[in-house]
């Protein structure tokens, strides 16, 4: 199973992070810490698997942003590492050619569409339309929950007048 | 860029993003987390928006590395907010931030509840996630019922269903009780029906999760298994949306293999074979493609497929492909599959008869060595040290060697340690394993931990042939201008110890060593000091005549240092001072150190221990522990064969105990005088002088007047005893294999044994190896000039896995071998078929399943025999299936702990005795014994520091799982008895763990009223010796 997922930019800052297994928050820092330090470290040529105290962590830089999932050392690396470019395309096609901003100022959906893809640190929908699909239909949802209450504001609002 | 839609969280992300320094962004998010407290506190005025708002600022500013240590209420408080919004919020960030520890989701695991079984489809994923990422043991308990009707609910939408399964694992994975196996093993074949390959897939996440538990419950599900691959790799009915690059779910397939890998066989030849078509068509139909994504997607499934069919054993014909194509991958320039190929053909070397196509890669291999991806050459150095054995060691340990120079820093101490362990396993002579280490040490003392020397100390001790050998080494070593301070240790030690061994070479007189040791005093540490003051006072004693000249020189040293700060130098330079001062009895003192015990490499150990354990077990993980333990005993032999002083040590003993008694021979026992490790030989010649006739030196053939081997006597006498083993026989002596030594064997009893002379005797001590492999899961069982019998062993639960090893020793083949086992009723036990003929050099390996039925003290036997030339041996040797293989240590807290005493209080589920003729152990040592018998003490459950309460797990077929408490009372005024109370919840198990564990603590043999009143016996090392020689028991009945 995936224990967590990080994604960190190549200046080392956590763009989101998720954890399947309990980690304590001071455990959390220290295992950002050590895996930034680990991954950003390698170079272009090397493989997309790390050794990391027993464990394995699976890596893809995509432009200036670094996905790592951290699996049992068991697990089958290529998988995980299909998972997280199926993600990646996901975030893609949502966001329309996404880019690091992206992920900054609507981190809240990369956490909704995450969540979309993974369970229990296991993959729950390897269809990209059905992903994308449940996710618009969240926004929708919000959205129509946003008109709404303006609509019920602006009624207050005028009977108070 | 897409705006998130909340420009207060927009903002505020641009402002920390403009932050020009840590000290600015600290400021802006201090000032942000104030705001947000401030709205929290008066919660009144806050409208969802906002709540939601700051909500989401709190994930940011988490993210970002803050503490954020409040607001987790409001959090957790949007999860019962009706409105989708806020409700998606609170689940969200609830996840994200809490642990499934925290007190707070306790709240609300009834509204959790509610969305799970409510009628809105968005709530109830919202819920199932949430629980599926963090759900924690009381969500399990109050929750699986609930998720586990959404999943097989007909009447859910697949979007419910997928997240219900996943929901499920999670909770599944904090308590295995959430399921029934019975119900579910048949709701689990039709939930592998489904057609909806998103649910399957989620289905299958938490199939391979049941079946890593219990696969024998799922033997139902495995036809549906192979149907899905089938389907999948024909692409049948498969939708465009569910494949990846043109590839069929390649999760979904790796999963499914995955699943199949957790089956032990696959017996129904249909799907047997429809899986290997499957298989084959995997195999044969990868090709490496341009696209990278394509290319990872197909090797996922081909490296899953590989493991599968490494795991089936497949004809040997698949297997050769799969060799041919790991081959292929780790002579490859594209570093992902450079590296899966490597650790795939670690796990490969599992396979038996591909250990000689692997090793034509070791070039290949060495090459990956030295690539600049350390990644990669972790792997390299863990398929090389998995492939080394003695033909290729010196080949692989030089390499080895030499990759130690340019290694960097995070992996030296990992490759030290490997080429000590294979240059101690794999050593053709031991002169070449000191070479090793020294080297090692001279190239990476830093990394060179201490267990590393102290090996190479042991393994000299105990070798006279090496003595000379290393310490001329050493000698070689100090000549070097900089040395490594662990090599200042070890050449120091080994030179004070064995230099006058060397006194006739050239600058190796007393005065030589002694001043090139000495030119190292200033520049080494106070533990290298005390070492180096030990072997001044060493060298000084070797010299003869005395040296006046040397003499004042290291007096003066002493001298210096009586008043030095540290208590350990200071107290050995007053000592040595005093001690060099008296002459002769200088000699006596500072004797050459006695040989140490032979004992498991504490290496060997370390590697173990560093293999850090993951909570899921994978099958190859199982499997590739399996491995190394058994890499352990095949090659166990050379370190063990190269101890022969150990061997002649412990032969005679217990022969010529019995001789002792049977002639009625009484002797005045020499006072105990020597160091407890050496202190038996002594006494084993001494007793050889008093009754010469007998002639029972092991190293001479057989005698003619006795009719058969010591040896072979002892194994016949043991065989039925085990057998049968009669409880109240064993309860009079207690400790089997002492009764076989002390009870007195009539006249009548060596008359029985067979005529049939039996030239061959063990060369090792089979009792003392059948003690140890009951402690231990791998070793040598027996051994004699013809064949080594080694054993591993692996237990889970109430079965066991035993595979023995016959190693031919000899150039000419071992025939008509036969190897009957005997079991005791209480153990169901398959063998394998023996192979009538051992080839020469060869090892041939017997597995052995073996299922507990219940308690009992009754040992298995195997009968062994073989002939070699015109010589049949046989030999009738005691499994180690005792007991304790079947018991897990368990630590329970008090409050589990006190209610299950209670609850046991009756009289035959708990059973007291007062036992007497207890050897005399310190409560820590008594601790030490227990766990050693897979008992756990457990401190703090009882108050009174005199007593002991262990805790431990048997597992049988009968009763399973079954938790036994066990308490000693000990009296602190006469050691040698105890109060001993045995809890279970089957009589029949407190009964034989009673007997079990009374067998270990005893120690006199009860010697029966006829036998002559026999002077207190040496005993062997493992028994202490008795009451009233005992200085601690003397001692504790003085006080």
């Amino acid at each position: 199973m995936i224990h967590f997922v990080l994604l960190i930019s190549r200046q080392g800052k956590v763009r989101l992070t998720k954890w399947y297994k309990p980690y304590p928050q001071k455990e959390r820092s220290k295992v950002i810490k050590e895996i930034s330090t680990l991954v950003l470290s390698r170079g272009p040529k090397m493989c997309n698997f790390v050794d990391w105290h027993g464990y394995r962590v699976v890596y893809k830089r995509y432009a200036s942003l670094y996905f790592c999932m951290c699996i049992d050392a068991g697990d089958n690396e290529l998988e995980t590492l299909q998972i997280i470019h199926h993600y990646v395309e996901i975030l893609d096609r949502y966001f329309g050619n996404v880019c690091e901003l992206d992920l900054i100022f609507n981190f809240h959906k990369a956490y909704f569409i995450l969540d979309e893809v993974l369970i229990a640190g296991e993959l729950q929908e390897s269809n990209k339309k059905t992903v994308l699909r449940l996710v618009t239909t969240q926004d929708s949802l919000v959205e129509a929950a946003k008109e709404e209450s303006s609509s019920l504001r602006s009624i207050i609002a005028q009977a108070t007048k | 860029m897409a705006l998130s839609g909340m420009r207060g969280l927009s903002v505020f992300i641009s402002d920390i993003r403009n932050c020009h320094n840590k000290e600015q962004e600290r400021l802006r998010v201090d000032k942000e987390l104030g705001n947000i407290r401030t709205r929290f506190k008066n919660e009144k005025g806050l409208s969802p928006y906002e709540k939601k708002k700051y909500v989401w600022k709190m994930l940011y500013i988490y993210m970002l590395g803050y503490d954020v240590d409040f607001g987790h209420m409001e959090t957790i408080s949007l999860i019962s907010a009706p409105k989708y919004p806020e409700k998606q919020v609170g689940y969200i960030v609830t996840s994200c931030l809490l642990n499934e520890t925290n007190d707070f989701l306790r709240m609300v695991i009834n509204t959790v509840r509610n969305d799970i079984i409510g009628r809105n489809e968005t709530f109830q994923c919202l819920a199932l996630t949430m629980v599926g990422n963090i759900g924690g043991k009381e969500f399990s308990e109050s929750l699986a019922p609930d998720v586990q009707k959404l999943l097989i609910s007909s009447s859910c939408r697949p979007v419910v269903r997928k997240k219900a399964a996943l929901c499920l694992l999670r909770l599944y994975r904090r308590n295995t009780d959430v399921l029934n196996i019975d119900g579910w093993s048949d709701r689990m074949a039709q939930l592998l029906d489904e057609r909806d390959l998103g649910v399957l897939t989620s289905v299958m996440s938490l199939f391979v999760s049941l079946v890593s538990n219990n696969a024998e419950a799922y033997w139902n599900c495995l036809p549906k298994c192979v149907r899905i691959l089938e389907r999948m790799a024909r692409n049948q009915d498969i939708p465009q949306e569910y494949t990846y690059y043109g590839i069929p779910s390649p999760w979904l397939q790796v999963k499914t293999m995955r699943a199949l890998q957790y089956f032990p066989t696959i017996e129904d030849p249909s799907a047997r074979r429809a899986l290997f078509e499957v298989l084959q068509r995997i195999l044969m139909g990868t090709d490496v493609v341009k696209n990278v994504n394509k290319n990872n997607a197909s090797h996922a499934v081909l490296f899953e497929a590989l493991a599968l069919v490494m795991h089936l054993d497949a004809e040997k014909e698949m297997m050769s492909q799969c060799v041919a194509l790991l081959g292929k991958f780790i002579a490859v320039r594209e570093p992902n599959i450079r590296y899966l190929g490597l650790e795939n053909m670690s796990r490969m070397l599992l396979v038996t008869d591909v250990q000689d196509i692997i090793k034509r890669h070791q070039a290949q291999i060495i090459i990956s060595l030295k690539d600049p991806d350390i990644s990669i050459r972790r792997r390299a150095l863990d398929l090389l040290y998995g492939m080394c054995d003695v033909t290729n060691a010196k080949e692989i340990v030089e390499e080895l060697l030499q990759y130690l120079n340019t290694a960097e820093f995070a992996m030296r101490e990992e490759l030290s340690l490997k080429a000590a362990i294979l240059a101690e396993k794999f050593a053709p002579d031991l002169s070449w394993y000191v070479d090793v280490i020294l080297q090692l040490i001279d190239k990476a003392g830093d990394f060179v931990s201490d267990d590393i020397w102290y090996r190479v100390v042991q393994f000299v001790t105990n070798n006279e042939d090496l003595q000379p050998y290393a310490a001329a080494k050493a000698r070689e070593y100090l000549d070097k201008p900089a040395l490594h301070e662990t090599m200042v240790k070890v050449s120091a030690y080994l030179l004070g110890e064995y230099g006058h061994l060397l006194s006739q070479r050239p600058g190796c007189s007393p005065k030589e060593l002694f001043a090139i040791i000495n030119d190292k005093l200033p520049t080494v540490s106070t533990s290298t000091v005390a070492i180096l003051l030990s072997t001044y006072a060493k060298i000084l004693m070797h010299t003869q005549p005395p040296d006046v000249g040397l003499q004042k020189q290291i007096l003066t040293i002493f001298k210096k240092y009586e008043s030095y700060i540290d208590v350990e130098i200071q107290q050995r330079a007053v000592e040595y001072f005093e001690l060099s001062r008296k002459g002769a009895a200088l000699a006596d003192v500072l004797a050459e150190m006695p040989k140490f015990p032979e004992r498991e490499s504490a290496l060997l150990k370390k590697a173990e221990d560093a293999e850090v354990d993951t909570a899921e077990q994978s099958a190859i993980k199982l499997r590739s522990q399996q491995q190394t333990s058994n890499a352990l005993v095949v090659t166990d032999h050379p370190p063990v064969n190269g101890v022969p002083a150990s061997n002649h040590l412990t032969l005679v003993k217990m022969p010529s105990q019995n001789i002792a008694e049977e002639s009625n021979v009484t002797y005045e026992e020499p006072p105990v005088e020597t160091p407890k490790e050496n202190g038996t030989p002594v006494k084993v010649e001494s007793k050889v002088d008093i009754i010469p006739e007998t002639n029972i030196e092991s190293k001479v053939e057989p005698p003619t007047s006795q009719p058969a081997s010591q040896a072979d006597l002892l194994a016949d006498l043991l065989g039925p005893l085990a057998i049968e083993g009669p409880p109240a026989a064993v309860e009079q002596n207690p400790v089997q294999g002492l009764e076989a030594n002390q009870s007195p064997v009539g006249d009548l009893a060596l008359a029985t044994l067979e005529d049939q002379s039996n030239s061959v005797q063990p060369i090792v001590n089979v009792e003392e190896k059948f003690h140890i492999l009951c402690s231990k899961d791998s070793g040598v069982l027996y051994e004699d000039p013809h064949i080594q019998i080694g054993l591993k062993a692996e237990w889970r639960a109430h079965h066991g896995r035993l595979v023995l090893f016959l190693g031919n020793k000899n150039t000419s083949s071992l025939v008509s071998v036969r190897a009957l086992i005997l079991p005791p009723s209480h153990l169901k036990m398959e063998p394998s078929s023996v192979p009538d003929t051992i080839p020469p050099r060869a090892q041939v390996q017997i597995p052995l399943e073996v299922v507990n039925l219940r308690a009992s003290r009754d040992v298995a036997v195997i009968d062994f025999s073989y002939t070699f030339g015109t010589v049949l041996a046989n030999a009738k040797l005691r499994l180690p299936v005792v007991l304790n293989k079947f018991l897990q240590p368990i630590t329970l807290s008090p409050e589990e702990f006190f209610p299950q005493w209670k609850a046991l209080n009756v009289q035959p589920l708990k059973v007291q005795e007062v036992v007497k003729g207890v050897k005399p152990l310190p409560l820590p040592e008594i601790a030490s014994l227990f766990m050693s018998l897979h008992l756990a003490a457990t401190p703090g459950l009882d108050n009174n520091p005199n007593n002991l309460v262990a805790c431990t797990t048997f597992f049988s077929e009968t009763t399973r799982a079954m938790l036994c408490l066990v308490r000693v009372e000990t009296d602190p005024q006469d050691r040698t008895q105890l109060r001993l109370t045995v809890a279970s919840g089957d009589q029949y198990l407190t009964f034989e763990l009673k007997e079990f564990i009374k067998e270990h603590l005893i120690d006199i043999p009860r010697v029966q009223a006829s036998s002559p009143p026999v002077p207190v016996q040496p005993q062997l090392p493992p028994a202490a010796p008795a009451t009233y020689n005992d200085p601690g028991a003397m001692l504790a009945g003085l006080l």
